[in-house]
């Protein structure tokens, strides 16, 4: 869901970049009061995870492929929609800057999908469904997070006069349908996974052990 | 950095290598979501703005070769790790030194 060059029009990529600057500066504030010396090695490596998992692309029908974003499993681990934009937004600056992979022009509208629509869309859904049981809602938060994305991308892509609003709604909606499921089920693993080896890093939210109310 | 955080952070590196390593072997090369709908809605090849130094995951020279992509991706994995890990460490809470809080 990279967007590239070309695909905006730059009056309107600079709206998305103040935009991503304003919540990029939220973001760093909640780092100020929330990360610390227990938290930073797991943001670290699940950062570096997102990463390499992102240029796995996975086949999907209509010749088409997707790759995880990660926005939803950074917002339900660390608690917060902004912990999500941050390590997005370092992902994406970093994978447009080294790799060219989504346009300069166009990181702030990546950031904005992926980051922040991504995160707080995750961690919303996952606040409202965690009743259901914590695997579906951690699944269908994820699903949510990157078919929503998808869908704010090709209202940009129409606002943009790239995609018509519809057709663009409908290809975009019908293939992240499909790569939201890669998502729900990578962000059920990692989640499990963590649970597994260290559960004193998953928050109570999320966790399989009954915890006592610490804070 | 106690052993605890330090295991951490070498097993989930290690995991995140493998994927990268991986990666340009697995990767499906077809268009993502987003280019699959650029092409059926017809809309043209755009240019991009900026020359990256390893565009596209590979190293310039050596685009048709996966070992290229493997050792684009392990550097990109390292960098994403310590630069999130610096930037976390810079604005993050102070350790408990008895001049904060």
């Amino acid at each position: 869901m990279h967007i590239p060059d070309g695909f905006i029009p730059l009056w309107q990529c600079a709206i998305y970049w103040i935009i991503a600057l304003i919540a990029l500066g939220y973001s760093l504030k909640w780092a100020s009061k929330n990360l610390d010396e227990k938290n930073i090695p797991l943001m670290s490596v699940l950062a570096a995870g997102i990463f390499a998992i992102q240029a796995m692309n996975i086949p999907i029908p209509w010749g088409t492929s997707g790759h995880m974003v990660g926005a939803a499993l950074i917002a339900i681990i660390f608690v917060s929609p902004w912990a999500a934009v941050l390590v997005l937004s370092i992902v994406l600056i970093l994978q447009g800057l080294i790799f060219g992979d989504g346009g300069m022009t166009a990181l702030g509208a990546n950031i904005v999908n992926m980051g922040i629509i991504g995160g707080f869309v995750g961690f919303y859904a996952y606040k409202v469904l965690k009743g259901i049981g914590r695997i579906p809602a951690v699944f269908v938060a994820a699903w949510a997070s990157i078919f929503l994305a998808a869908l704010a991308c090709s209202i940009e892509m129409s606002l943009a006069g790239t995609f018509p609003l519809v057709e663009g709604l409908i290809f975009m909606g019908l293939y992240h349908a499909v790569i939201g499921c890669i998502e729900g089920i990578i962000t059920v693993v990692v989640i499990l996974g963590i649970d597994n080896v260290r559960p004193d890093l998953l928050p109570a939210w999320v966790s399989s052990r009954k915890q006592e109310a610490v804070e | 950095m106690n052993t605890k955080n330090r295991n951490l952070i070498i097993g989930g590196l290690i995991i995140a290598l493998i994927i990268a390593v991986m990666a340009p072997f697995l990767a499906s090369s077809n268009p993502d979501g987003l280019e699959s709908s650029a092409e059926s809605l017809e809309v043209p090849e755009s240019e991009a703005a900026y020359t990256a130094p390893l565009p596209d995951y590979a190293i310039p020279g050596m685009e048709d070769n996966p070992l290229g992509g493997v050792v684009a991706l392990i550097v990109g994995t390292i960098v994403v790790l310590l630069v999130v890990l610096g930037v976390a460490t810079i604005i993050g809470k102070r350790k408990k030194n008895g001049t904060n809080e």
